[in-house]
This record gives C-alpha cells, structure tokens and sequence, in this order.
C-alpha cells in the first residue's frame, strides 16, 4: 500500500486532499521497532512527531532510576506519539516502548512539520485543529477511565 | 471507507486501555483481543461527533470469560 493511503487511514490528516498528503508523505521517514524497544523517553529533548502504522505501543511514566514505571495506556494503528513536545517544544512527557513485533512507525521532524504548516497554511491549519481533537481524545479517553 | 478511532477501556482488571484506528463499529458483546488477552465489550459510545470519515468512538470492555 502507498504510503499516502496509509496516511489516509490517519485522523491527524483528516480533510487533507490527495496532494496534500503526498505532500506530507515527502517528510515522513519509516522506523521499525521490536518488542522492548524505547522509541521515547520521559524527559529527553526531541524533534520528532510519530505516526503508528502497524502494531502497538505502550506510553509509560515515571520512568527513572529505582523506581518502575506505570503504564498508562497502550496506542495502536492510526495514533500519534510526540505530539506534546513538537507543539509545545517541551521535554518528552511520557516513555514509549514498542511491544509488538514488528511495530512500524512514521516519523516527522518538527522542523519539516512546521517548515511544511507555513508553506501551505490549508495542510497547516488542517493538521492544528487534528492535532487539538486527537489530544482531546485522549483526554476524553482518561476521563472515562477514572470514572 | 470510514474509520473508526476507538478508546478501549478495561474494567475489572488492571489493563491500561487501548486507543486504535480499526474498519469496523465496535459492538455490545463482541470479542475484541487487545494485546494477549481476549475483552467482551459492554458498552459503546460515540465520544465526539464524527469528521469526514472518522468516527470517534468509546468502548468499555471487561475481561472474557470463557463459558
């Protein structure tokens, strides 16, 4: 399958035409990783926004030394990683390890992310507005687990 | 083709829940397998209103109990 009909399948690209996610097909690079593999850690400083294709994560936090950490939700195909840090230029906010073999992922760079939001403001305010609905998302997600 | 973005949560064990994308409407007593283990769903809910063809969907599921 294309990659952009991959992306197609992806809440984060909802509303953008064909061209459009060709465009955001030319910034994505293809990462494999194996069960146990970190593909984030709490705390670092990163550039990178992930896209899930194939398999599973799970996000950790507090994560550090002598102290094990809790996992607090497991994400599948179609969902995003990172998107705290590239919108708020923050450190990591949560770990991430890979538990499924393989899991596949796509990466994007902030610098290309953004490079691309301000060349072409439709993809840009397009792929905003996802990024605010997938966050409430989860948000929503965690709500309805703590009732 | 719609897709259908789903947050699994898990009661009666101590699973974390699950969110994934998937082709199909989650439904009440269907079997769902989220890592290893098997779920019975018990509830679904439309948790957002959907866009374009995404449907946003909340599932509650409990840990499957083989008759």
């Amino acid at each position: 399958m294309e990659l952009r009909q991959v992306l197609q399948g992806v809440d984060l690209f909802e509303g953008l035409k064909e061209d459009e996610l060709e465009e955001v097909a030319k910034i994505c690079y293809e990462k494999r990783y194996f069960p146990g593999d970190t593909i984030a850690k709490e705390g670092d400083n990163s550039d990178e926004l992930f896209i899930i294709t194939d398999g599973f994560v799970e996000v950790l936090l507090g994560e550090r030394p002598k102290s094990s950490a809790r996992v607090v939700v497991s994400l599948g195909s179609g969902q995003i990683i990172g998107e705290m840090a590239l919108l708020d230029q923050g450190p990591r906010s949560a770990s991430v390890r890979a538990t499924s073999d393989p899991t596949i992922v796509q990466m994007i760079q902030r610098q290309d992310f953004e490079k691309l939001c301000l060349q072409n403001t439709n993809i840009g305010y397009k792929v905003m507005r996802n990024l605010a609905a997938d966050l409430s998302f989860k948000l929503r997600h965690r709500n309805l687990i703590d009732r | 083709m719609a897709v259908y973005k789903v947050s699994y949560v898990i009661i009666g064990n101590d699973h974390p829940g699950t969110i994934l994308n998937q082709n199909h409407m989650p439904q009440q007593g269907e079997q769902v397998q989220l890592g290893a283990d098997m779920f019975e769903v018990i509830e679904v809910l439309e948790l957002m209103p959907p866009r374009g063809e995404f449907h946003y969907i909340h599932v509650t599921c409990q840990p499957w109990q083989k008759d």
